[in-house]
């Protein structure tokens, strides 16, 4: 027999053990343990392991005092609590951070715009320096004068 | 949210604590903790051999088992439920370890059975007429001399009592591998374990 066979015979045999094998192969199996000892030995050992295994559960003990063991855990608690109260926080939305730059950028423009499209009118500064020559913007509809002054 | 002031905890059962705990009583759950850490500890060893990857795992269930406790419906005992959620965590990490490291070739040739094939099947029951502390420490230590891959199989099958398919699902591998793999690490312990009873006469 070869022995990719002989794994999926030996396969078939631990599903039978464990009670998971399909109806149409459990007769195979029941006629390979009636025809062979070494299948019945093998069927025992894997018994014998399964059942040493499942009632001798290895045991464990956590090496610290309940009190420490249990402050640990609170401060991870406490701590994922913090995170989670965090990401829940309402932040500033995107709306916000477009408006956070349009505002300001729109207004520059607006500013240049209006420059443009109005008439400037040129004078002399009042504020007696006689050297500096000045600029006046006025626009009525918005009841706005700017003096400019180089 | 304050404790109930006239609870008491060690006398009360899991299910009358998880019920408080569930309404935010933090006593109740420590007493919970109390109960059950040592069964998730040893868990969470048993996986993943390390004291203190067990001792951080095992903490980290406790965390999520906080979180999720409004989940927990009672359809199984809170044991069991505390150590699926370990054992889940477990899995995770052993998955991170993986990614992280290329296994060697020795450990590929043990997952395909290389040693296990060659193994002659032991004919007498090297655990019979033990003490079961005896027995206890052995398989402790013949699990510790498996890989992880048939460790894992055997933990999720014998303790765990999942079938191979749901092995398969959560490990994320063929059912075929699960059998395979669940076949070795048998042979294997068989074959350890007859390995410390002669040492134990000699």
């Amino acid at each position: 027999m070869d022995e990719k066979k002989s794994l999926e015979q030996s396969l078939e045999l631990m599903a039978h053990l464990d009670g998971v094998e399909s109806a149409g192969r459990r007769k195979a199996v029941e006629a390979w343990l009636a025809a062979d000892p070494a299948a019945v030995a093998l069927r025992d050992e894997l018994s014998w392991v399964r059942q040493a295994v499942r009632s001798h559960e290895p045991l464990g003990q956590v090496p610290d005092s309940r009190e420490f063991y249990w402050s640990q855990i609170r401060r991870r608690i406490e701590q994922a609590d913090a995170v989670t109260a965090a990401a829940a926080r309402p932040s500033r939305s995107r709306f916000a951070d477009w408006m956070a730059w349009l505002v300001p950028v729109t207004g520059v423009a607006a500013v240049t715009l209006l420059a443009t499209l109005h008439p400037w009118q040129s004078g002399s500064a009042t504020s007696g320096v006689t050297e500096a020559s000045a600029m006046t913007y006025t626009s009525e509809t918005d009841g706005v004068t700017i003096h400019w002054i180089d | 949210m304050p404790p109930s002031l006239n609870n008491d905890y060690p006398s009360s059962p899991d299910e009358a604590l998880v019920g408080w705990a569930q309404k935010g009583d933090t006593e109740a759950f420590e007493e919970l903790i109390f109960r059950h850490r040592d069964k998730i500890y040893a868990r969470a060893m048993m996986m993943m051999r390390n004291e203190d990857e067990a001792l951080d795992l095992s903490q980290e269930a406790w965390v999520k088992a906080w979180q999720r406790l409004h989940q927990f419906q009672g359809d199984s005992s809170f044991a069991t439920w505390m150590t699926r959620i370990v054992i889940n965590l477990c899995l995770d990490q052993i998955r991170r370890q993986k990614k992280m490291r290329a296994e060697s070739i020795e450990q590929i040739e043990e997952e395909a059975g290389g040693v296990e094939r060659q193994m002659p099947v032991e004919h007498v029951n090297p655990t019979e007429g033990l003490e079961k502390e005896e027995l206890r420490i052995r398989i402790d230590e013949a699990m510790a001399k498996l890989t992880e891959a048939h460790r894992t199989v055997l933990v999720l099958h014998e303790f765990q009592g999942l079938e191979y398919k749901e092995i398969a699902k959560k490990v994320g591998i063929s059912i075929g591998t699960v059998m395979s793999r669940l076949f070795y690490a048998r042979r294997r312990m068989a074959s350890l374990l007859q390995g410390l009873k002669r040492e134990r006469k000699a």
